[in-house]
């Protein structure tokens, strides 16, 4: 069943140069308990698709298109509706764990918070949910109380209470926009685990937004890799995984740091995409990765690649998808 | 917590002895003899020497030091040279006036600028917060004595709503001794007001962006409550020291409104006790204004502790 839908996401900023366009005709879809991972570099658009699903664009971004969630599109929805609906329909999780708390307020009432606002509990009730939400991402109120600051707990406590948050309300669709990348590396697997069981246990959807492919490859049921404002790529992981048709796909990829079976990292200098990517107001004409890749043609200088199906539900964006594949 | 506060009380202490010293240092050094101006010029010598006697002027600097500093400590203020009545009775009759006023001062230039702050905050660069903004500079500039006296004219003169000057005493009961200090108050708060506006503004408007106010946007929280309830808060951190040390401008601004409005306040007597040699009354004075402004930054910084749990653990991991 489809939780979350995304069409033809545009979104764009009015600037004093002219407009900038962050997102370009971004297609996504999310099932009950699946996770999908959005990759891609910096700058490439994933936060700001997070940030569209949630309604949350900064002032002066404009949105175009659809975003679907039990068929109502939140593009279309007043403020009044979207404030309902976040936090009950859906909730995000943040990067920086360290930023994300209100370091004035402890963490039971920011847990709470939610559920007297959503379902409307009383202070007392929404403290019990929250002590069970907390006990769930693994703070047990014995050792970990409602009382407590959030500078009190380490990062990946932090992260833990924002997950709880999130969770409080039961939402169909949790955004999880890199929620590793401030932690530990010791950390990240446990929160990637606890993240994997709640989509398990509540059946939600998970959207995973990160610039690691191995999370992607370990976490997630379905990818799309953006670049530009664009999803490049599609599909179910392990296919895109097999296959990686197109060449952004594969220099992300490539420029993993690998590690051969006995753990011990291998010795070859490490393959980099060359170049940056293009700020959204001098994006080329054809193809966003034409300045960076290596099988550019005329066309790609010239027109912009669609979507194009290459096995079941996979797609890549890629006029030299064949060619690329050959020389690979 | 508690080790906070005692750190902060010993740190009050300590900055109070050191005022004394200054005042009492200064007033020593400064030339001017309260028994001469008491005799006048033409006192005989004998005379002279006999009252200087009486009011424990001959003896050594240190000693007398010693025995004010006691004598405050004892709550004996000692005697007023010109109007011959204890310095306590003096000061008890005047704190009433002054201690009520700038207490409202900073309660009106308080909640005159906190929501109008936030208000202008929360609609940056709309035409409200610009009108807010241009208003607090006006406000700014405008010297509190002159704006004292086009408030006389409007509601005094003009409107006839309260009196122009004068304290109505307590004994007249609550209501009309509040009346002659609404106008003073207001004049004392405007220019505080406009100061504490801009900063609570800039203030909230910082604290907007961080990143806690769009996790409790993503809760579901209205814009207007993540503002309130999220975002205030944090915001009245900076806001509390600037209202500390607007306190001590207020204080220095009832000596020049008590004036312009005669009121009976503790600013006239000080400015009278200076133009009358009234030492001993110009001493208690200042230290007791020291005191004030040293007790209002204790409060504030009571007051971080409660708004900053950070604070109150000294910041580290449990």
């Amino acid at each position: 069943m489809t939780l979350l839908s995304i069409e033809n996401l545009c979104v764009e900023l009015e600037g004093p140069e002219g407009t900038y366009r962050l997102l370009n005709e971004v297609n996504l879809s999310l099932s009950k308990g699946q996770c999908l991972g959005l990759v891609g570099e910096s700058g490439c658009g994933k936060s700001m698709t997070a940030l569209a699903i949630m309604g949350l664009l900064p002032q002066g971004m404009r949105a175009r298109g659809a975003i679907f969630v039990d068929g109502e599109d939140l593009l279309r929805a007043e403020e009044d509706r979207l404030c309902h609906l976040r936090g009950r329909k859906m909730a995000m999780v943040f990067q920086e764990p360290m930023t994300a708390l209100n370091p004035v307020v402890p963490i039971g009432r920011q847990v709470g918070e939610g559920l007297r606002l959503h379902l409307g509990l009383t202070r007392h009730e929404a403290e019990t949910r929250a002590a069970q939400s907390l006990a769930r991402v693994g703070l047990p109120a014995a050792r970990f109380p409602l009382g407590l600051f959030p500078h009190q707990l380490s990062g990946g406590q932090r992260q833990r209470v924002v997950i709880a948050m999130a969770l409080a309300c039961g939402p169909d669709i949790l955004v999880a926009d890199e929620p590793t990348t401030a932690l530990d590396v010791t950390v990240q697997a446990q929160i990637l685990d606890l993240l994997a069981d709640i989509i398990d246990e509540f059946d939600m959807g998970l959207v995973l937004i990160t610039h690691d492919l191995g999370v992607v490859a370990e976490t997630t049921d379905t990818m799309a890799v953006m670049y530009a404002g664009r999803v490049v790529e599609d599909g179910p992981t392990d296919e895109v995984f097999r296959r990686m048709a197109h060449p952004y796909t594969r220099g992300l990829f490539a420029a993993m740091p690998s590690h051969s079976s006995d753990g011990a990292a291998t010795r070859t200098p490490l393959s980099t995409i060359p170049g940056r990517v293009p700020d959204a107001l001098s994006r080329p004409a054809g193809c966003p990765f034409v300045t960076r890749c290596g099988f550019a043609t005329d066309v790609c200088h010239r027109s912009v690649p669609q979507m194009e199906a290459l096995g079941h539900r996979h797609g890549a964006a890629c006029f030299n998808i064949a060619r690329g594949e050959v020389d690979q | 917590m508690t080790l906070f506060l005692v750190k902060r009380l010993i740190m009050l202490v300590a900055t109070l002895l050191v005022a004394a010293v200054v005042v009492f240092s200064v007033l020593e050094i400064l030339p001017g003899d309260p028994a001469l101006v008491m005799l006048g010029v033409s006192a005989q010598p004998d005379t002279l020497a006999a009252l200087r006697a009486e009011m424990g002027l001959d003896q050594p600097a240190w000693l007398r030091f010693f025995q004010w500093v006691g004598g405050l400590v004892t709550g004996e203020l000692g005697r007023s040279y010109t109007y011959d009545v204890p310095v306590s009775e003096l000061i008890g009759e005047r704190v009433v006036v002054s201690l009520p006023l700038a207490v409202m001062a900073l309660a009106l230039s308080t909640m005159i600028a906190i929501p109008l702050g936030v208000i202008a905050a929360s609609r940056h660069n709309k035409t409200l917060d610009i009108a807010l903004t241009g208003a607090a500079q006006f406000g700014i500039a405008i010297p509190n004595f002159w704006f004292a006296i086009l408030l006389i004219l409007l509601f005094s003169v003009t409107l006839q709503w309260v009196p122009a000057g004068g304290f109505a005493g307590w004994d007249a009961g609550f209501w009309p001794a509040v009346q002659s200090l609404l106008l003073p108050a207001f004049a004392l708060a405007l220019p505080q007001a406009a100061i504490l506006t801009r900063v609570t503004r800039s203030s909230v408007l910082e604290v907007l962006q961080e990143d806690f106010v769009r996790t409790a946007r993503a809760k579901g929280l209205s814009r207007n409550a993540a503002l309130w309830r999220h975002a205030v808060r944090n915001a009245l951190i900076p806001v509390i020291t600037i209202l500390g040390l607007q306190f001590s401008f207020l204080l220095a601004g009832t000596i020049i409104i008590e004036n312009v409005f005669y009121l009976p306040g503790l600013g006239r007597l000080l400015f009278q006790a200076i133009a009358q040699r009234d030492l001993i009354v110009v001493k208690d004075l200042v230290v007791l204004l020291a005191g004030s402004v040293v007790l209002v930054n204790f409060l504030v910084d009571v007051g971080y502790a409660v708004l900053d749990p950070r604070l109150r653990s000294g910041g580290g991991h449990v």
